[in-house]
């Protein structure tokens, strides 16, 4: 198990789980050589998602560099066996909502505990109406963008940096469950975006 | 007595194309889906859409410049006494002397970073040639190929069929590669019995391969690009024959 309370005074605890096929993600020994090798793959990932979070080149940038800086400092305490990517992403969120942007979108309230308030249930349509037609990016672009960012980050985790549900559920300080909802809630209201958007096209 | 049908919940359904449905229930959802069309249905697009989001959600690529520094601030940082620094700040606080410094560095810097990429090429292709060395993917199909790299790439590309491969040219499998921190795809071929090592990055946000050493260590090093990837090759065949296959990669992007 990982544990560290350095960083932001946010205990950090992974258990040892080797997510799909993330073999070079496993620390072997530890050492600056050896966060080199973890974190340098990783690099355009973090840098994806810190984008994805501030919507800004160069507190992307900053928000990534601070990133490493932390880890690197925390990554004596950091454990063989245990999942590289989820600490480092977690280590980037927690990093994100100290920041200036962070702390104002943390502020935006979350409706997380009040679904019904949110309006992403199904409203029945026939199984031809699921059917999307994705060829069309810029699209599902423009409906990623206006996603909630609660769930645009779960989404994100999941299809994009394809982190397990117990890894993403570890960084964002959720239950197993809330991630998981927010996953399948995040593809409904994509859905409903997207069909929004292709419907006013046509 | 008749039982109502009760479809998969749109959560069972998410957890179910992310392969988190617990191992007791798996069996159940793939019987449900088996005789469910409107469930099975609902299962094909939101796989649809969890690829889609797959390839759209991951198009920020750090700039070069970018990648440079965040690069070099793993390497230099000093192992246990990290700095944090304020890109802004120092941005602001020094550009004058930073644009005086980066004009009489640039001519330099890029040679520099061609080589370091000439090096990385020769280093990964002649990690190809070792027998040990398997690719990920081992197929002459592209249809095999291609679709492997799908959630994999954050770009797509086209590749030939075998009878329109330049003569003597086999493709042999593939693997996912970094190319200067930039997700690759690492294109396998024979040419005769010589062995061939093809990269393919995002043309933009990748690195650039203007002003590539044309050999390296006795190796020839050929580039070409196309309106939106990088395509580099490397091999220890006749130069002519490289550049045929290359001609044939760029022709397979924009076919019309």
């Amino acid at each position: 198990m990982f544990r560290s309370e350095a960083l932001l005074g946010v205990p950090i605890q992974f258990r040892g789980s080797i997510q799909r096929e993330t073999l070079d993600n496993i620390v072997s020994t530890s050492g600056s050589a050896d966060f080199e090798q973890l974190a340098l793959p990783l690099l355009p990932s973090l840098y994806n998602h810190a984008f994805w979070l501030t919507r800004n080149h160069a507190e992307a940038e900053d928000l990534v560099q601070e990133t490493f800086s932390k880890a690197l400092r925390a990554f004596d305490s950091f454990q063989a066996d245990t999942n590289f990517k989820g600490w480092i992403f977690r280590i980037l969120r927690n990093t994100f909502f100290t920041s200036r942007t962070g702390i104002a979108e943390s502020r935006t309230v979350f409706l997380e505990d009040h679904p019904h308030a949110l309006d992403t249930t199904d409203t029945s349509p026939t199984p031809e109406d699921q059917l999307i037609r994705l060829d069309k990016q810029a699209a599902l672009q423009r409906a990623l963008e206006q996603l909630e960012p609660a769930l645009r980050e779960a989404l994100l985790l999941c299809d994009v940096e394809e982190v397990k549900y117990r890894d993403i559920a570890l960084i964002l300080d959720v239950p197993i469950g809330t991630a998981m909802s927010r996953i399948s809630r995040a593809r409904r209201a994509l859905r409903q975006l997207l069909q929004r958007q292709l419907g006013e096209s046509q | 007595m008749t039982q109502a049908i009760e479809h998969l919940t749109s959560d069972t359904l998410s957890a179910f194309i992310d392969g988190e449905v617990p191992d007791g229930e798996q069996e159940a959802n793939q019987q449900h889906l088996a005789g469910c069309y409107a469930c099975a249905l609902r299962a094909l697009s939101a796989v649809e859409l969890k690829a889609a989001t797959a390839r759209t959600g991951r198009c920020f690529a750090p700039p070069p410049e970018t990648l440079a520094r965040l690069t070099a601030q793993i390497h230099r940082e000093p192992w246990g006494s990290a700095r944090i620094h304020s890109i802004g700040r120092i941005a602001w606080s020094s550009l004058a002397a930073a644009m005086i410094l980066a004009v009489s560095l640039l001519g330099w810097r890029q040679l520099h970073e061609t080589n370091t990429i000439a090096a990385e090429l020769l280093d990964q292709h002649l990690a190809t040639l070792s027998s040990a060395a398997t690719p990920q993917v081992i197929s002459t199909d592209r249809h095999t190929v291609k679709p492997w790299f799908q959630g994999r790439l954050p770009f797509s590309f086209n590749l030939l069929d075998a009878q329109a491969l330049p003569p003597g040219t086999t493709l042999k499998g593939a693997d996912l590669s970094y190319l200067n921190g930039q997700p690759a795809a690492l294109l396998l071929f024979t040419i005769h019995k010589h062995e061939v090592s093809v990269f393919l990055t995002q043309r933009f946000g990748g690195p650039s391969l203007t002003a590539l050493p044309g050999t390296r260590s006795g190796f020839t090093i050929h580039s070409a690009t196309t309106q939106d990837l990088s395509i580099v090759a490397v091999s220890d065949v006749n130069p002519a024959d490289l550049d045929a296959l290359l001609a044939a990669l760029v022709h397979a992007q924009s076919p019309f």
